[in-house]
């Protein structure tokens, strides 16, 4: 950088303006469309927030009530619960699947390509569709149940229900953390292996203190987009309980709260309450993130 | 003002000639206009059987151009966003759970001034299904076409266990204990994990959701109480069994797959069983009782957009699609029952009718999808042995009181 500068010192003043101003139009499209259709929805339903607000507008302005309503609604309070509980379940999941199924495709065996097309096969069916199909699979007498030997109708009873729905959804989106993982592992020079079997490390060791720890921006980045999708878990709950958070509120997430509050009771203004909420507990999430994962990237 | 006066003079004058359809609408020669109808479309038989209905209608009112709009899936979502948009079609269904909420957020056209400007009758109306489209004396809505819910029992099982179609509580549960032995599961009866069905029992022992003036709940009762005991004991006796519990989506589909040999459910099953499992003969038998006789009406209604701006167009589609020649034309193909009692329903579908003195709309009040939703995610954990039927029925009332406010 230095040394492009000096070279144009004369002319250098208006060639980063002219410089700055392509890049500025390049971004200016994406980002109008950025803040026209996220930034502004963002700031309406925090405006929406503080009203009572129905299908034709505002009833009329309610300060904070909505908020303190949501504070002592011990539906929003579960459907949290529910929320943390199946992100505190599914990430670690589907980061441990992913990484096992990089290490495995990242190796030189035949069929290496089928492998890596099977295994990240399911991220493409649609949750819905996969949730639908499975809905039958997972019947009281659906095809896991012949197998199994048993009648439990997993959708169907509390213990169960929100489990069946983490066990899909590993299986589902853990071919697309593959991805991430296969594309941070082939970052890694294979030199450090060739010292690293010098040195006489086996394969356990060799994963646990060289693979593993050079693979931090991997987590880092994995761990980021899996617990935001995780926190925003929608379709998965709304099929599987045909959208009433049950049985026994065992699959009500955050997001179908907002969904029923919305559609059901149409009540906006508590809607965009509940929605502003998760957007702070999906902010906080990721700050504490960047807090535990940035700082490993400053020994680099 | 003068063909107001030309109209009232020519209903006047039409009014003697006895059931003439002119008196209650605007004449064919003065109406016009485009307007939109917008419904939804559960099967492809209702939607040909929509399309002849609408075509009867054009070729009266040549005048008005209706263009019908279909929204399927998600019509509520669809008609909030049109609403919202100030972009709602001129006439549409309304479903019965949605039509409180609708009304409460202003919607929906108050029909009361068509009523009387036409002098449309709305006696022939069963009057409680009428009362769904009705909030504080005005009518919002007329009922297109409903159903109870009726005790469809498999006759081949029910012959080989030797069992008549019950008719009281104890008479279901005994016939469920005959029945035991013949349905793969032992679980001969299907009973949905719902307040939606839980509900014509509570009736039948004398108890409500809510009171009359809807001010506050009912439904920490003793009558409410012995309903949810003497149903959820079914299901753990193991004598009745939920859709989940016995493998299907709904109970429609145990008595068509013969897992179940009683279950309850309205007219819809009908055409469900003609398509889908055609072999299986059963009959449809009136609701069992208890103290009284009690049971559910389920109903949508035709309305018109509060929005709406062609609304004598609008009145005029909806006046005749509700009309006497109206209903014979949507529910003489037994599709569905009609809402008048001046329209014969076709003979197998008498004992549903039947009920209509009985039928209670399975509705409330405004912003009661919570308190249902809650309902039914307690009445799961009662059915799974996780909470007593006193903790839920408090809880229900509690939530249902806060909705009430």
């Amino acid at each position: 950088m230095a040394a492009v500068r000096t070279d144009r010192v004369e002319g250098g003043r208006s060639a980063d303006v002219r410089e700055a101003l392509v890049g500025y139009g390049f971004v200016a499209l994406p980002m109008a469309v950025f803040i026209a259709f996220f930034i502004y929805p963002i700031g309406y339903a925090l405006y929406i927030s503080f009203f009572d607000w129905g299908i034709l507008g505002k009833f009329e302005s309610v300060g904070l009530d909505n908020y303190t309503r949501l504070f002592h609604d011990d539906l929003f309070w579960r459907s949290i619960k529910n929320t943390l509980y199946y992100t505190a379940g599914v990430v670690p999941a589907q980061m441990a699947l992913g990484l096992l199924m990089a290490l495995a495709v990242n190796q030189a065996i035949r069929g290496r390509a089928f492998f890596r097309a099977a295994f990240y096969f399911p991220s493409l069916a649609g949750s819905a569709a996969i949730t639908a199909v499975a809905l039958y699979l997972l019947s009281s007498d659906g095809l896991v149940n012949t197998i199994l030997g048993t009648d439990q109708p997993f959708f169907g009873d509390s213990d169960t229900a929100l489990q069946s729905i983490m066990a899909l959804n590993v299986w589902t989106t853990s071919g697309t953390i593959m991805l991430f993982y296969l594309a941070a592992l082939q970052s890694i020079p294979t030199d450090v292996y060739e010292a690293a079997a010098i040195d006489g490390a086996g394969l356990w060791r060799t994963f646990w203190k060289i693979t593993f720890p050079l693979l931090k921006p991997g987590h880092f980045l994995v761990a980021v987009l899996s617990v935001v999708g995780c926190l925003k878990v929608f379709d998965q709950a709304f099929i599987a309980s045909g959208g009433t958070g049950g049985p026994n509120y065992s699959t009500l997430t955050a997001v179908l709260f907002l969904y029923r509050t919305l559609f059901g009771d149409f009540e906006f203004g508590y809607a965009a309450a509940a929605g502003i909420a998760l957007f702070f507990l999906i902010f906080f999430f990721t700050a504490v993130q960047r807090l535990l994962f940035g700082r490993a990237e400053v020994g680099h | 003002m003068v063909v107001v006066a030309a109209v009232s003079a020519a209903a006047v004058a039409a009014s003697g000639q006895g059931r003439s359809e002119r008196s209650v609408a605007p004449q064919a020669t003065q109406v016009s206009g485009n307007i939109t109808f917008a419904t939804w479309a559960s099967n492809p038989i209702e939607t040909k059987l929509l399309d002849r209905f609408l075509n009867a209608f054009r070729k009266k009112y040549p005048k008005i151009k209706v263009n019908h709009l279909t929204f399927e899936p998600g019509y509520p979502d669809t008609m909030l966003a049109r609403f919202a948009a100030r972009k709602a079609p001129d006439a549409f269904y309304v479903n019965m759970d949605l039509a409180l909420d609708w009304t409460k957020q202003g919607v929906v056209q108050d029909l009361t001034p068509y009523i009387q400007k036409y002098h449309y009758s709305t006696k022939p109306f069963f009057p409680k299904l009428l009362s769904a489209f009705q909030v504080k004396g005005k009518t919002y809505g007329f009922p297109k076409d409903w159903s109870p819910l009726g005790m469809e029992t498999n006759n081949a099982l029910l012959a080989k266990a030797k069992v008549k179609p019950p008719q009281t509580w104890a008479q279901l549960k005994s016939a469920a204990q005959k029945l035991k032995d013949d349905v793969p599961g032992g679980r001969p009866i299907c009973l949905s994990n719902n307040w939606d069905r839980l509900m014509a029992f509570v009736y039948q022992n004398g108890g409500t959701f809510i009171n009359a003036k809807k001010t506050k709940s009912t439904v920490n009762t003793k009558a409410v109480k012995g309903a949810v005991d003497y149903y959820v004991g079914l299901i753990k006796q193991k004598l009745a069994g939920t859709p989940a519990q016995l493998g299907v989506d709904w109970c429609g589909e145990a008595l068509g797959k013969q897992k179940a040999a009683i279950v309850f459910e309205g007219n819809w099953v009908a055409p469900y069983m003609k398509d889908t499992f055609p072999s299986v003969k059963y009959k449809i038998n009136p609701m069992v009782r208890n103290k009284r006789r009690g049971n559910l009406a389920f109903t949508n209604s035709y309305s018109i957009a509060k929005q709406s701006k062609n609304k004598p167009a609008a009145w005029t589609l909806i006046a005749y699609l509700a009309s006497r020649p109206g209903q014979k034309i949507w529910t003489g193909s037994g599709l569905a029952l009609p809402t008048r009692g001046d329209v014969t329903p076709l003979a197998r579908f008498k004992v549903l009718v039947r009920e209509a003195p009985y039928a209670h709309p399975y509705q409330f009040a405004p912003k009661f999808s919570k308190v249902l939703d809650v309902s039914n995610n307690e009445l799961s954990a009662v059915i799974e042995g996780k909470k007593s039927s006193q903790d839920m029925l408090k809880k229900i009332q509690q939530t249902a009181n806060d909705a009430l406010k």
